[in-house]
């Protein structure tokens, strides 16, 4: 009877562990929903960054007043990661750049790709492929008139029981003519993580 | 029999643990509350909606008031919490042109927002284009995965 009772119960516990295996499921995610896998910089923290800067930056009454009757021509400087973890600030800059872009307010040269505009103008002036009545001409591009710029910063603090992670990102607009800061913001982000008591 | 009995102790237990391992993922709640469309100028009181009754109780848009900034529809909401614990929210805008088209649809970011107990709290959206005529909101708690047992 003994027999019995300790067969049964070794079977009903293996019934229950099969019914709790842990399986690999991939799924199609929400790009846009709010990410909190851990406490590093993630993508809610970019959007956030990118969505604010590019917010404050349309409805300031300077760039009201230099976008009045022209759209301005920007260079996109790097942004400095002065955090203690690996951000790709490029990322963040494109982010600001294509919304700026997309307001219809702002033009944008991009020194990033100098090297292969200037391979394409050679190709077509110096290989002898390009008809030379149709072929882009060298020194007819537009200089930029102001240099967005700025820095990410963070403060990291944690003990046992508590992460604490402080994110401060500056974003600044200077006129390349002048050097005079025409604006300037930041925004900061607290993310915090702590073990929670689970209860049922 | 005293090998038995703690074989039986031993079981008992395995399987206490074993059961309470037993779980699965319930789809976290995702519905909230939030406008249809609305155009400036229009009372926005007829278009909102209650999705969710229990943060509906808890939570309120009190205001929402628009206006263009350098050409671009600039929105101000106002959230009131009429809950004495802290909510954990997060919103989206979704923006149309004047023939009710989505602008930049699916782009929108959900973004996050603490609402502390009795607060009023007031949140700024910015179209994405000076094309942009009316929009809609929603305001939901931060979805979490429950375990089932």
């Amino acid at each position: 009877m003994n027999k019995l009772i300790l067969v049964s119960s070794i079977s009903l516990a293996l019934v229950v562990l099969s019914g709790c295996t842990n399986k690999s499921v991939v799924r199609y995610g929400d790009a846009t929903a709010v990410e909190t896998t851990d406490i590093n910089f993630g993508s809610t923290d970019l959007q956030k960054v990118a969505g604010q800067m590019t917010d404050s930056l349309l409805v300031s009454p300077v760039v009201g007043t230099l976008t009045a009757n022209t759209r301005p021509i920007i260079f996109v400087e790097s942004i400095k990661n002065k955090t203690s973890e690996h951000i790709d600030t490029e990322s963040i800059t494109d982010s600001i750049s294509t919304k700026l872009l997309r307001s219809g307010k702002f033009r944008f040269v991009d020194m990033g790709r100098v090297e292969a505009a200037r391979q394409q103008l050679d190709f077509q002036q110096n290989s002898g492929m390009v008809d030379a009545s149709k072929a882009m001409q060298f020194g007819q591009q537009v200089g930029a008139q102001y240099m967005l710029y700025g820095n990410l910063a963070s403060i990291v603090k944690s003990n046992k029981d508590k992460s604490d992670v402080y994110y401060k990102f500056t974003l600044r607009l200077m006129d390349l003519e002048s050097g005079l800061v025409e604006w300037a913001d930041e925004t900061e982000i607290r993310k915090t993580k702590e073990k929670e008591f689970v209860s049922w | 029999m005293s090998i038995i009995k703690n074989n039986y102790l031993l079981l008992t237990l395995l399987c206490s643990v074993l059961f309470l391992s037993a779980c699965k993922n319930v789809p976290p709640v995702t519905s909230g509350l939030g406008s249809e469309q609305i155009v400036p100028g229009q009372k926005y009181t007829k278009h909102l909606q209650v999705h969710n009754e229990q943060l509906g109780e808890q939570l309120h848009i009190s205001d929402i008031k628009s206006r263009k900034t350098n050409d671009l529809l600039e929105i101000n909401l106002s959230l009131t919490s009429t809950y004495e614990k802290s909510l954990q929210l997060q919103y989206q805008f979704q923006w149309f042109d004047q023939d009710g088209f989505a602008i930049e649809a699916g782009k929108s970011p959900w973004q996050s927002l603490e609402l502390h107990g009795m607060q009023t709290i007031t949140v700024a959206g910015l179209a994405p284009s000076i094309k942009v005529a009316s929009f809609s909101l929603y305001v939901r708690e931060v979805p979490e995965k429950f375990f089932k047992f």
